[in-house]
């Protein structure tokens, strides 16, 4: 084997003794290249008749019984089901899982996000906050409220749409938000529910309100908010409950978020 | 490897129940090696609380190529202890090289050695037991 190199001499040394399958191909040419030699015909004899002895090394009755089952030195199969159920794969997918609900209901805040959707989020926080006796009384008509939030407040466009002009109002209050600007809180007689009127976010290049179409629905904490852009200015119907209890105020189908 | 059967017993024993101990606790061994390795090392720790041989320096030589016609007069019983008597790992090696029922990534495996080492201690191991067999089976050496 002086032929070989020191490489393939190690593998050679360490070749298979029966004519089995060399276990990969660096074995293979190993042993393909040994055997041009004639040291690597005298090893494999060698091996043949050493590894034939031990075969014919008597093994004991007792140490027979010792192995009459050989099944129990295999690796122990895990069905699927016991897999799945195993704590760390269960955490896993449980932690897969929370993901992707989170990433789906942040996918879909993004795509049903309107302009001023921080603000309305926030002002229904207000009204789940507000006091009966922070409003100044006022019992009257939603509808007839603009005049009073133009010639008191110089609030233009502060205008009650239609579907809440009817309602009975019996508080009303203008308050500056760092966030909002000046928005007008009206509560109502009809389920304690309140109203508010509020600027729309304005564009940053171009200065102008950044407005929808239709009605957008809001929840947070139990509170439900009804959103509608006009003029530059949002409204918002809030109402301590679910969607149902404003749909039937609205006359136009809002868009469900 | 322990040269008792009764030694060998319960280490077999041993490893099962330990086989049966991580089943228990959900950590069954990951391939049938483990049980190798483990044995193993269980003779090897017997082995060294118990009298020691005396190590020498082995002669070694050539391979003959009447080497097997040597080795057919030999008893098994022979063989198993020259084995039992080499150095460890050489006496891991060479018994499951001579076993014939594991490739050389396997033998590495099992016995945490290099491919160099584990060449070494089987390519040594041959030419030591030739110079054992000239001098235990001298007629056919010198035919």
């Amino acid at each position: 084997m002086k032929r070989l190199s020191r490489g393939l001499r190690t593998l050679a040394d360490c070749a298979p003794i029966a004519n089995a399958k060399a276990p990969d191909r660096r074995m293979r040419t190993a042993v393909s290249r040994a055997k041009r030699t004639e040291d690597f015909a005298a090893q494999q004899s060698f091996d043949r008749a050493v590894a034939k002895l031990v075969q014919a090394t008597p093994v004991s009755t007792e140490i027979q019984e010792w192995f009459a089952n050989e099944r129990m030195a295999e690796g122990a199969k895990r069905s699927w089901k016991k897999t799945a159920l195993h704590p760390a794969i269960l955490a896993i997918g449980i932690a897969l899982v929370v993901i992707a609900v989170v990433a789906w209901i942040t996918f879909d805040e993004q795509m049903h996000a309107f302009p001023g959707t921080a603000t309305a989020k926030k002002l229904l926080n207000v009204a789940a906050m507000t006091r009966p006796s922070e409003f100044e009384p006022m019992e009257t008509e939603a509808g007839t409220l603009n005049d009073l939030f133009f010639m008191k407040y110089r609030l233009e466009h502060y205008d009650v749409p239609p579907e809440f002009s009817q309602q009975r109002t019996i508080g009303v209050r203008v308050f500056d938000d760092d966030e909002a600007g000046q928005v007008a809180q009206i509560s109502l007689a009809e389920k304690r529910m309140q109203l508010f009127l509020f600027p729309a976010r304005r564009d940053s290049k171009s200065g102008k309100p950044e407005e929808f179409e239709g009605w957008r629905y809001i929840e947070q904490e139990g509170w439900t908010g009804a959103v509608q852009a006009r003029k530059g200015v949002l409204f918002m119907a809030a109402v301590r409950g679910p969607k149902k209890d404003l749909a039937p105020y609205l006359t136009t189908k809002p868009q469900l978020r | 490897m322990t040269g008792e059967a009764s030694k060998a017993q319960d280490i077999f024993q041993d490893t099962l129940r330990e086989a049966a101990f991580l089943v228990a606790n959900r950590e069954p061994p990951a391939d049938r090696y483990w049980f190798f390795r483990e044995a193993r090392w269980r003779c090897l720790d017997v082995v060294a609380q118990g009298v020691q041989p005396e190590h020498a320096a082995n002669e070694s030589t050539e391979l003959s190529p009447k080497a097997p016609e040597q080795i057919e007069q030999l008893e098994p019983e022979q063989l198993a202890i020259w084995i039992s008597a080499a150095p460890e790992p050489q006496r891991s090696a060479l018994a499951l090289y001579y076993l014939d029922e594991f490739n050389y990534r396997e033998m590495m495996s099992m016995l945490g050695l290099k491919l160099t080492d584990l060449s070494r201690a089987i390519a040594s191991g041959r030419r030591e037991f030739q110079a054992w067999l000239n001098t235990t089976v001298p007629a056919a050496a010198s035919e």
